[in-house]
């Protein structure tokens, strides 16, 4: 298992695009992804999980992955977070 | 009427149709307003289950083909985030642990389910996601109607009378094909798309009909009295009796047959075509008589359960309406937007007025260019015989684009070896006033006009023909609209074109007879039209229907033509 903390950098947050883009990618791998935020626990790959969190820009999430592809699938998430979810910021 | 037995219980529709019916109820709700929590045996779990993984899949299917047609971006990622949801695992195991460990039923495990999302959606207070609550109840509220209507659909069988809050046309086929033999619906007007299919099928159908699937249970026997706007459930045995008396009476008296005579008593001839969707119409075609399919709509294609949507699919469609018919086939594009989407794509203020017809097939060429191909692979078969007309058209740079994408598919084919019918005519659908009024312009650049009188009326008196509320507002013979009727005819005569009309207002008696008055010679309309107007059309010299066209623009209201009419008839 794999635990990693980021923060969301879009101005506009983790909205529609972002979040679909982040269930997308995690639906990729095997490994199971779960987000932590505010004592809040919900799946990564859940889009009705993800867009519960409701992360605005500045929020800080915890990323958990576990399972046999772990370390590319958390290479790939912090790669698509850090990127601004290859948004140019609105 | 009848003798009414007081132990009948008489549910008052609108009539949509003609023709008498008995047989067994079948319910279709298809809502989800209010789900009530109902217990389950723990053997019913693995049933339920079943049904929710059933619905998804059609869910599934439905927003995949949809979004392969969609190529803007705009909608395919409202269909996209759409996609996400209906797969979204936690929904899944959400559901199925409520049938599980609560043994609640399948429709209110997905409302509890989704509710839950809703409410935590609103309580993050955030504004991110607001639209999305809005699909995320759409999304409900479908696969409730989906699960909570799986078993009833598959219950329809010979004999059936579908009781619906409201159906789509795709779905009356399909009923019609496993053997229902009525519609009664709660919703819609007499003109509602599914009512103008079923009367085009010649089944029974009544609208409006107020609390039809309260009132009646399912496997209920009921009697559907078309004509007088009525149904009756529980009928005594009096009642019954004289409605299959009724029954057999019309079927001894029925099928008069035609003389084939088309023409006016002095020679002015004519020709009936028929306006059809779905191959289940053939029959109905050559049984009447009608001299070639004047409209052929398409958009059944891409909507509903049985897809037909790639291009070897349309391919097979088209080929068989033309081998089950003679004479030209006329094939609209695909007219969808306004109210025929299937899905919504995206929400606009005023869809009539917004991205439909061709105004949505110039944005999505691939929907388009694949239509245009399926076309053209057809008619290397029977040249001469197809024709291709463009739904609204309102301006004229919309002709100059659709000629210039026909150019293109005909050389690529062309190229490609493929044998095409290289001069299969334009047309254009005569339905938004600017045309009419320019009627002349727009004439010189194609081969020839169509009015789609349903859509002019709706464009000239602002009227909304699907709004129960406002639907007598709907006058399709409303001198105004016949105006523009008139100015289309002289535009057409000037540049030299053919015109026809395929609305409604051909297939009504004031309407034909008005038109061929204005030097209309060939009318589209359902099938079992045609007869009727045939008769009509046979039974005077053109001269009186001319005097009749004239005295129509000089009157004020369509009332006062009805009048005028009725007189006219009956007179002379």
């Amino acid at each position: 298992m794999i635990k990693k903390k980021i923060t969301i950098e879009n101005s506009s947050g983790l909205h529609a695009r972002p979040s679909a883009a982040l269930v997308k990618l995690a639906g990729k791998f095997e490994s199971d992804f779960y987000i932590y935020s505010y004592g809040y626990r919900v799946n990564g790959k859940s889009i009705l999980g993800v867009m519960t969190l409701a992360a605005e820009q500045g929020a800080e999430l915890e990323l958990e992955v576990e399972g046999p592809d772990e370390e590319k699938a958390m290479e790939a998430i912090c790669e698509l977070v850090s990127s601004k979810f290859g948004m140019e910021d609105e | 009427m009848e003798a009414v037995n007081t132990n009948d219980i008489h549910i008052k529709g609108l009539s949509a149709g003609t023709g008498i019916a008995i047989g067994e109820a079948v319910l279709i709700i298809s809502d989800s307003k209010a789900v009530d929590p109902s217990f389950i045996k723990k053997k019913e779990v693995k049933k339920h289950k079943a049904q929710f993984s059933e619905a998804k899949e059609t869910l599934l299917s439905e927003l995949k083909l949809m979004s392969k047609e969609l190529k803007d971006s705009g909608s395919a990622e409202i269909i996209d985030t759409q996609l996400q949801i209906i797969e979204d695992p936690d929904v899944q195991k959400n559901v199925f642990d409520i049938i599980e460990n609560k043994l609640l039923s399948v429709d209110f495990a997905l409302y509890q389910t989704f509710s839950l999302f809703i409410e935590r959606l609103k309580e993050s207070g955030s504004e991110l996601f607001r639209q999305r609550i809005v699909d995320l109840e759409e999304i409900r509220d479908r696969y409730i109607a989906l699960v909570s209507d799986q078993e009833n659909i598959k219950s329809v069988k010979k004999g059936s009378i579908i009781i619906a809050r409201e159906i789509s046309p795709t779905e009356l086929v399909s009923f019609y094909e496993d053997g229902a033999v009525g519609l009664v619906m709660e919703k819609g007007g007499v003109t509602s798309h599914a009512a103008i299919i079923s009367k085009s099928l010649g089944l029974p159908c009544i609208v409006s009909a107020n609390n039809a699937t309260r009132e009646v249970e399912k496997g209920d026997q009921v009697i559907l009295d078309s004509a007088a706007g009525i149904l009756i459930s529980h009928p005594a045995k009096t009642t019954l009796k004289s409605y299959q008396e009724r029954i057999e009476a019309r079927a001894k008296g029925a099928v008069e047959k035609h003389d084939g005579v088309f023409a006016t008593t002095d020679g002015c001839e004519f020709k009936l075509l028929a306006n059809i969707e779905f191959e289940a119409e053939l029959p109905k075609v050559v049984e009447n008589d009608a001299k070639g399919v004047g409209l052929l709509r398409t958009e059944s294609l891409l909507f509903g359960h049985r897809l037909r949507k790639s291009e070897e699919e349309q391919v097979a469609f088209y080929g068989k309406i033309l081998s089950g018919t003679t004479g030209p086939v006329t094939i609209r594009l695909f007219d969808i937007g306004g109210d025929k989407s299937g899905i919504k794509v995206s929400k606009e203020a005023n869809p009539f007025l917004g991205w439909r017809g061709i105004r949505l097939l110039l944005d999505e060429k691939e929907l388009l260019r694949n239509q245009l191909r399926a076309i053209y692979k057809v008619s290397g078969e029977y040249q001469g015989r197809i024709k291709i007309l463009v739904p609204m058209i309102s301006v004229l740079d919309e002709v100059h684009k659709i000629k210039k994408e026909m150019e293109k598919i005909r050389q690529e084919l062309i190229s490609d070896g493929v044998e095409i019918d290289e001069k299969i005519p334009l047309g254009l659908m005569v339905e938004v006033p600017s045309v009419a009024l320019s009627a002349y312009q727009f004439g010189r650049e194609v081969d020839f006009f169509s009015i789609g009188t349903n859509d002019l009326t709706q464009y000239t008196m602002a009227v909304d023909r699907g709004n129960e509320r406002i639907c007598d507002l709907f006058q399709h013979y409303h001198p105004s609209v016949l105006k523009l009727i008139k100015l289309t005819v002289e535009g057409a005569d000037k540049a030299g074109i053919e015109v026809s009309v395929c609305g409604e207002l051909a297939g009504n008696k004031i309407g034909a007879a008005c038109l061929l008055g204005f030097g209309i010679r060939e009318f589209s309309m359902l099938p079992y039209s045609i007869p009727v107007i045939q008769e009509l059309l046979n039974s005077r010299p053109l001269k009186d229907f001319q005097e009749l066209a004239k005295k129509a623009l000089e009157l004020s209201t369509a009332k006062e033509l009805e009048e005028y009419f009725k007189m006219w008839e009956s007179g002379n």
